[in-house]
């Protein structure tokens, strides 16, 4: 599966990051990782786009608006609320919190494939590495709402 | 406090020597107010009026800056997990607050001075909890006392009445079933006690020796059943749990308002709940209840006609649950405007003589001014005719009442004047995005949704203008003060075949997208609602999801999905997005208004804004605003980036007068609760809880530096 892949090739990156050493993940870190770099795949937020309707759009909204009691998860508000923050911080809050009837019940792929959704709802691009299914692999991966320029 | 008054008897030693030389404005003079007695906070709003207003100065235009963290009380550790969505405010009563806090709701006492704290109660309900339409810390508790015994009462999230000692959180062996009482049961219908659907986030209010308690629903966009649960709200003994009273905010047959529903729809309608927070007058012997809409936010195809008490104010003898009043804000609204928020109740000059009024602010923006004793129109309200829409079986009221006075407090409806105008070009997308919509002016109905013109844009959107916080009021200016946002939605309206995922024929969606199931805040009855999914299976909603949609407007791929308002993910209309407005009720006008909040991230680094000078937009969310003796203080909504890079909001004190600003202090997260002050040993506070993206939950206390003890 193309998905699989993906996940083999984020894998191997990472093994190949660790062997080389420190100075090169530290580079690695600081080499403009951003949700406009292309951190999620297309299958992977198609995936995310089920799971969604599964377990959040009933209070998040099919068009991933909020309700009342639920924040919206795209659009200015949505941004400016996680800008500056990283990719695992926000899978850490929907993993330990979503959805309120189950917290913490799904799986850290769904997790991942969830985000890569709302990443792609809000206009961040798809890319060649699938999202990783745990939030220490994606600490480097910054949330910015407006596309770095260059 | 104490730590100071120990220093001042070691007055003299070097530790002292060393702060004077520093020379701190506040450690030089003493403050103001320093030696008033304690003051207390024994409402959810300050008071029984829901006023929000605290005479307090010692907390000022001068010093407001100066505010440091006197203590902060992070929840975390109530409850099975962390919680962000904090949304309580304390009560004070001698020198400990009380709320609630925490994913599971826990009942919790702190020491006022230090933070530190004296008891919590927990009740662990299991499924029922996590069922429930209204999780989460919820608004707060309320307090009892007949001078000698002191209750802490509180809503839990399955909906059960509980009534604790106040000195050491124990429940009281009096009340109801060992300091408990059901709200499932003795309710006028059968409920399953782990299922059905209703809950309440708001504090039950205490009147005299009676307490009121309301109902909340899941959401009605996508209804599940026809046959919901009815809100009914009801009064009980504070001292035994007895029911004194329910009343049917959906009347039965033979009762009052019955005949404004057609075809007998109130028989099977549900909801119409009371979850906003409610008001009373002791001297009255009235309270004050906002009701929502019956089953069917936007789509009233089961509840024709006015369908009271829909989306009215009710005043009930509190001792006896009888209706003395009731004015309808909105005739069968289709537009989810649920009164969401107490309305404050005010004695005001009117024509030479005072009368005892009350001020309802709302999701659309308007604030309806009532003589309380009557339900009279202060101002002029007047019948206008409204636009019909076009939704198969929906019943249309043909008029809306109008304020005449006061204006407006924030743009209602959607004219080409009012879109997104940074730079023409920016202009110009927005004129190409709303030609997909159908816009007009407030209440402009509901349509059905298809492509080009995929739904109404509803302006302010379906979370207002004002939400759940409410305003604030002084008591000697007579002004109002209150928070409102300018969101617009979007309202289409789909066709619904399938039962198992809603009972209604026409629900609230986007062309193209298959509805879903809402139930409880997606609780287990949910699932067996759903198709079952394989794993990587293809998605289940519509062809393709949300994203994958057709483009309004010929948008960029990565624009937003139909439904979404956005022009190159700049907000559609103008600013501000966020708003305090003073109104003053002595004339019915509007006094001053400030955009509040520091312009968003994505608007201040957008690059189609480049080198423009923007003033401040002001951000979006739902707050409550205090008001003390010469300040209205109010914290932001979502998080920005400051010029340190830091990440954080501010809480930001106005001049009431005027509304200039006169001071702001940073806090690591957004105002999630309304604050609160108090004077405590000379010392005034504020409280305030905040939270919300990666912060959780916090309750902060800020206080003058030094001096004042």
């Amino acid at each position: 599966m193309n998905g699989l892949k993906h996940r083999k090739a984020a894998w191997m990156a990472m093994a190949g990051t660790l062997a080389l050493g420190g100075a090169v993940v530290a580079r690695a870190q600081a080499a403009d990782k951003t949700v406009w770099t292309g951190v999620y795949t297309a299958d992977q937020a198609t995936r995310g786009a089920a799971a969604y309707a599964e377990s959040c759009a009933s209070c998040h909204g099919e068009s991933l608006a909020g309700i009342d009691v639920a924040p919206p998860l795209t659009g200015s508000g949505f941004l400016n609320n996680w800008n500056n923050t990283s990719a695992g911080d926000l899978f850490t809050r929907i993993k330990t919190t979503m959805p309120l009837n189950a917290p913490d019940s799904l799986s850290g792929r769904t997790v991942s494939d969830i985000e890569a959704y709302l990443f792609q709802a809000n206009g961040f691009p798809a890319g060649e590495i699938a999202l990783p299914p745990s939030p220490p692999m994606m600490a480097n991966v910054k949330i910015v709402a407006q596309k770095p320029a260059g | 406090m104490f730590d100071l008054s120990r220093r001042r008897l070691l007055g003299g030693t070097a530790a002292t020597v060393a702060m004077m030389a520093i020379g701190t404005r506040t450690a030089a003079a003493p403050l103001r107010g320093a030696d008033g007695p304690d003051t207390e906070w024994r409402h959810y709003a300050a008071d029984q009026a829901n006023t929000r207003y605290s005479p307090l100065d010692q907390i000022s235009a001068d010093n407001f800056a100066d505010l440091e963290v006197a203590w902060s009380f992070k929840t975390d550790m109530l409850g099975a997990r962390k919680e962000y969505q904090f949304e309580p405010t304390p009560l004070l009563v001698k020198g400990r607050l009380y709320l609630t806090a925490g994913s599971r709701r826990d009942c919790i006492a702190i020491d006022a001075a230090t933070g530190e704290l004296l008891w919590m109660h927990r009740l662990d309900e299991g499924r029922r909890a996590l069922n429930s339409p209204r999780q989460l810390s919820g608004h707060g508790c309320s307090f009892w006392t007949d001078g000698t015994s002191e209750r802490v009462l509180y809503v839990t999230n399955g909906y059960q009445l509980v009534s604790l000692d106040a000195a050491t959180g124990i429940p009281d062996p009096a009340f109801g079933t060992n300091g408990i009482v059901d709200l499932k049961q003795n309710f006028d219908q059968e409920l399953d006690l782990e299922t059905a659907d209703v809950g309440l986030h708001a504090t039950p209010l205490v009147a005299r020796d009676t307490v009121v308690v309301g109902a909340a629903h899941s959401a009605g966009d996508v209804p599940a059943v026809r046959k919901n649960v009815k809100g009914y709200v009801r009064g009980f003994d504070v001292r035994t749990g007895r029911r004194k009273w329910i009343f049917h905010t959906i009347p039965k047959k033979g009762e009052y308002g019955y005949e404004s529903w057609l075809n007998g729809d109130a028989d099977e309608a549900g909801n119409g709940g009371v979850w906003a927070e409610m008001s009373a007058d002791e001297q009255l012997g009235l309270v004050y209840v906002p009701v929502e809409l019956p089953t069917g936010d936007e789509v009233g195809v089961f509840r024709r006609g006015n369908a009271l008490f829909g989306e009215s104010i009710v005043a009930l003898d509190f001792e006896t649950g009888v209706r003395k009043w009731h004015y309808q804000l909105v005739h069968h609204g289709l537009w989810d405007r649920d009164i969401p928020c107490a309305p404050i109740l005010c004695d005001i000059p009117v024509k030479g003589r005072m009368v005892k009024a009350l001020a309802q602010p709302t999701k659309q923006a308007f604030l309806y001014v009532l003589d309380r004793e009557t339900g009279k129109p202060i101002w002029p309200i007047v019948e206008r005719k409204v636009e019909a829409g076009d939704v198969p079986g929906e019943w249309y009221a043909p008029t809306q009442p109008f304020p005449t006075k006061p204006p407006a407090y924030d743009v209602q409806g959607v004219t080409i004047d009012d879109l997104i105008d940074f730079t023409p070009e920016l202009r110009a997308q927005a004129i190409e995005l709303v030609k997909n919509y159908k816009i007009g002016p407030l209440y402009t109905p509901p349509v059905v949704s298809k492509p080009g013109r995929w739904g109404t844009i509803t302006n302010p959107g379906i979370q207002g203008g004002t939400n759940w916080p409410g305003g604030c009021y002084d008591p000697e200016t007579h002004m109002v003060y209150v928070y409102s946002k300018s969101q617009p939605g979007v309202i289409g309206i789909v066709p619904n075949t399938n039962e198992k995922v809603s009972e209604f024929p026409q629900v609230h969606g986007i062309a193209g997208v298959a509805p879903r199931p809402q139930t409880a805040m997606g609780s287990e009855s949910a699932a067996a609602f759903r198709p079952p999914l394989m794993p990587g299976a293809a998605p289940t909603p519509g062809p393709g999801g949300p994203p994958a949609q057709p483009r309004p407007g010929g948008q960029a791929a990565a624009g937003p999905p139909p439904g979404f308002l956005a022009v190159q993910g700049l907000p559609l209309l103008k600013p501000p997005y966020g708003r305090i407005t003073a109104i003053d009720l002595t004339k019915g006008d509007l006094t001053w208004q400030v955009a509040h909040g520091e312009t968003p991230d994505n608007v201040r680094n957008h690059p189609a804004l480049k080198g423009l000078k923007i003033p401040r937009t002001g951000r979006a969310g739902n707050l409550g605003p205090l008001v003390t003796k010469t300040l209205v203080i109010c914290g932001e909504a979502g998080f920005y980036t400051n010029e340190y890079g830091i990440r954080g909001a501010m809480l930001r004190a106005y001049d009431k007068a005027t509304g200039e600003e006169k001071g702001a202090v940073y806090m690591p997260a957004p105002q999630s609760g309304s604050p609160m002050t108090y004077r405590l040993k000379g010392k005034q506070y504020i409280v305030v809880a905040i939270g919300g993206g990666n912060y959780s939950a916090e309750l902060v206390a800020y206080r003058l530096p030094g001096g004042g003890s």
